[in-house]
């Protein structure tokens, strides 16, 4: 017990303990720090080889872990926001291993670095021009007329707007943390989720346009700033509690490099694309109310007719739960499946509680409708 | 010097040094709105006396100076009275001034401003005064964005100031039911819970929105500035000016899309099953906005 006036009792012993505990820590961290090698904090390992090349973007097919038990092909189609190496992050912690190794026969795409000579290209371009070239090239090497598409994010948008327009094309639909209702996020309005709707919704939309025109593309740090205001206090502490915390743990020492690699690789949105993206979807909510529009023709979620898996983080503070459930009541199938998992928008897929559930439960859906 | 000395000092500085540049500076305009009006011919008279508000960024500044001592205080009297009834041990000192600095709220939480800046001050061209009209706006635009960086940080300041609030609140509330914090790891826990709530609320506000997207349009206002400085002068050495490869790369993108709608169309007729699918659209207009 204390006495008042002493909020702090820090005895000397207890005090010595810690120091000598966070001396240890960094004598055992600076040894492991110098004996790493930039190989060992490589990600997106997972053996694969270029099928299709467009521009920049380029189609990838995944060397086989296992023999294949699931048709047809799936195509993961991340966003422009961050990269697809997220599903691949490493050995242990790998969307794209797990389906693998369950049978799932696997291709991605990449749609590359673009820069402001890409500022023209519009969403139009990506999910009628370059996602249909890719889905067009998978179809054609497996000789069959639909495949499965599993979109991550902004991807999951694209794969959305591609399987309402193409739905002769697509078998099977997977969606991860995609955002469907972007003013979702005001159904829980819980403290610190959905703020890049809040503040997307909080510019003008001449705003975006001068900042379009100023830099040609959505700039990757520009956005790289923006999730770092989601976690404030984590951002704060990143570098000196966060990596004290792990540095003489390789193992984690290690997962924390990585995530760090992922997330410094934030290639640049091309500018016109951007602003339909925040400013047709984030601001005007189109998709979710059948007004998008991609080269003249409407998104009409109805017009998704193929089964649904609709995977969501349910503390995803980024894309919250409710703007990803949205698509539910709108689809023009029966067949539609919420897979709730614990964690948030990137622990679904790099966390280890979602590691067993994520992969096993796309590879079940998928193989019950082959 | 113990950290709370270091950064009175340095905020000291801080204020005389922008006291003194603004001072500087409007001196240096006034001068220059002079010269303009002499000058006449092909320049806009009205120009150069409207487009700078000094009264604004002083203000600007004031506010952020009086906010910035109250939270160094408060800053300095948790150091103090966390060591209660203790010969104040330096080193716990430094690490307590360490963990309740408020300028580590810019340092850390101020990763937008800092991109902005970079985004925005691209190449130096001070050098070039023979462009003074373009120059004068490209100075306007720096000196708004940094009056909105002011703006900006006093939202956080005052957001800092009230998480020290709460955080000293709850300290006391704990020392009256007699449980204290035995471990700087718990003290440390409790900082950054305590602040992490304060952030978040803060970034839901109408003013932290506002100052953010101030700064936005401001940073965004200079790098136009800048740009415009850039195509003068790539238009008098004949090099090619960001609009005309804009152009180019226009044209390429809408080639491409021809390319591909007329692929596309071979297809269909080799296979003679047309696939829903609209025409392929122009690029968007190049105009900006006004």
């Amino acid at each position: 017990m204390s006495e008042r006036g002493a909020p702090v009792e820090i005895k000397p012993e207890q005090a010595v303990a810690e120091a000598a505990a966070l001396g240890e820590k960094l004598a055992r961290g600076a040894e492991l720090f110098a004996k790493l090698r930039d190989d060992e904090v490589a990600i997106a390992t997972t053996p694969k080889d270029e099928v299709w090349r467009q521009d920049k973007v380029t189609l990838h097919h995944y060397r086989p872990l296992a023999p294949v038990a699931v048709s047809p092909p799936v195509l993961i189609v991340y966003g422009l926001i961050g990269r697809y190496t997220m599903a691949d992050l490493q050995e242990d912690r790998s969307l794209v291993r797990n389906l693998l190794k369950l049978g799932i026969d696997l291709y991605v795409v990449d749609w590359g670095n673009p820069t402001r000579a890409d500022r023209w290209l519009t969403l139009d371009d990506y999910i009628d021009g370059y996602l249909d070239g890719c889905v067009r090239e998978v179809a054609r090497r497996h000789k069959v007329a639909k495949i499965s598409l599993l979109g991550i994010c902004e991807g999951g948008v694209f794969t959305t707007c591609y399987a309402a327009l193409h739905p002769d094309a697509v078998k099977n639909m997977v969606l991860t943390i995609t955002p469907i209702d972007f003013h979702g996020d005001t159904t829980e309005n819980r403290l610190g989720h959905g703020f890049i709707n809040l503040w997307t919704r909080s510019l003008a939309p001449e705003d975006i346009d001068r900042l379009i025109e100023a830099h040609g593309a959505l700039p990757g740090e520009f956005m790289g700033s923006v999730f770092s205001m989601m976690t404030p206090m984590r951002t704060l502490m990143k570098y000196n509690l966060d990596m004290l915390e792990v540095m003489d743990d390789e193992k984690k020492f290690l997962n924390f490099l990585r995530m760090e690699k992922w997330i410094a690789d934030r290639p640049h949105h091309p500018g016109e694309a951007a602003k339909q993206w925040l400013k047709d979807l984030y601001q005007d909510n189109k998709l979710v109310n059948n007004k998008f529009a991609i080269n003249g023709r409407t998104v009409k979620l109805s017009d998704i007719t193929m089964p649904v898996l609709n995977v969501f983080a349910k503390d995803d503070h980024i894309i919250p739960p409710a703007t990803s459930q949205a698509l539910g009541a709108k689809v023009g199938t029966k067949d539609y499946t919420e897979l709730p998992l614990p964690g948030g928008h990137v622990g679904v897929f790099v966390g280890g509680k979602s590691q067993a559930l994520l992969g096993s439960g796309i590879a079940k859906w998928l193989g019950e409708r082959q | 010097m113990d950290p709370a000395e270091y950064m009175k000092a340095l905020a000291e500085l801080w204020g005389q040094g922008s006291r003194s540049f603004m001072a500087a500076q409007q001196t240096m305009l006034h001068d220059m709105a002079a010269r303009f009006g002499k000058a006449g011919a092909g320049v806009p008279a009205a120009a150069p006396t409207n487009f700078f508000d000094p009264q604004a960024v002083t203000q600007a500044n004031e506010t952020f100076s009086r906010l910035w001592s109250s939270a160094l205080e408060l800053s300095q009297t948790f150091a103090r009275n966390l060591q209660h009834g203790k010969e104040p041990d330096p080193l716990v000192s430094g690490l307590l001034g360490r963990i309740f600095d408020p300028s580590a709220w810019f340092a850390g939480t101020d990763g937008m401003d800092a991109a902005l800046n970079r985004l925005a001050q691209g190449p130096r061209l001070a050098d070039l005064w023979n462009t003074e009209r373009q120059m004068l706006n490209v100075f306007n635009a720096w000196t708004a964005l940094r009056r909105r960086s002011l703006e900006h940080n006093t939202v956080m300041l005052e957001a800092w100031l009230k998480a020290a609030g709460s955080f000293a609140k709850m300290l006391n509330e704990r020392a009256d039911r007699s449980e204290a914090l035995g471990s700087w790891r718990e003290l440390l826990a409790l900082w950054v819970e305590t602040a992490n709530h304060v952030l978040l609320e803060t970034q839901r506000s109408e003013a932290y929105l506002k100052s953010q997207r101030e700064l936005l349009k401001a940073s965004t206002d200079l790098r136009l500035a800048q740009q415009e400085v850039g195509e003068f002068y790539s238009q008098m050495f004949g090099y090619p000016t960001r609009a005309e490869l804009d152009d180019v790369h226009k044209a390429l993108t809408e080639l491409r899309r021809e390319v591909r709608a007329l692929e596309r169309a071979g297809r269909e007729r080799a296979t003679g099953k047309p696939r829903r699918s609209g025409v392929a659209k122009p690029a968007p207009s190049e105009e900006g906005p006004s």
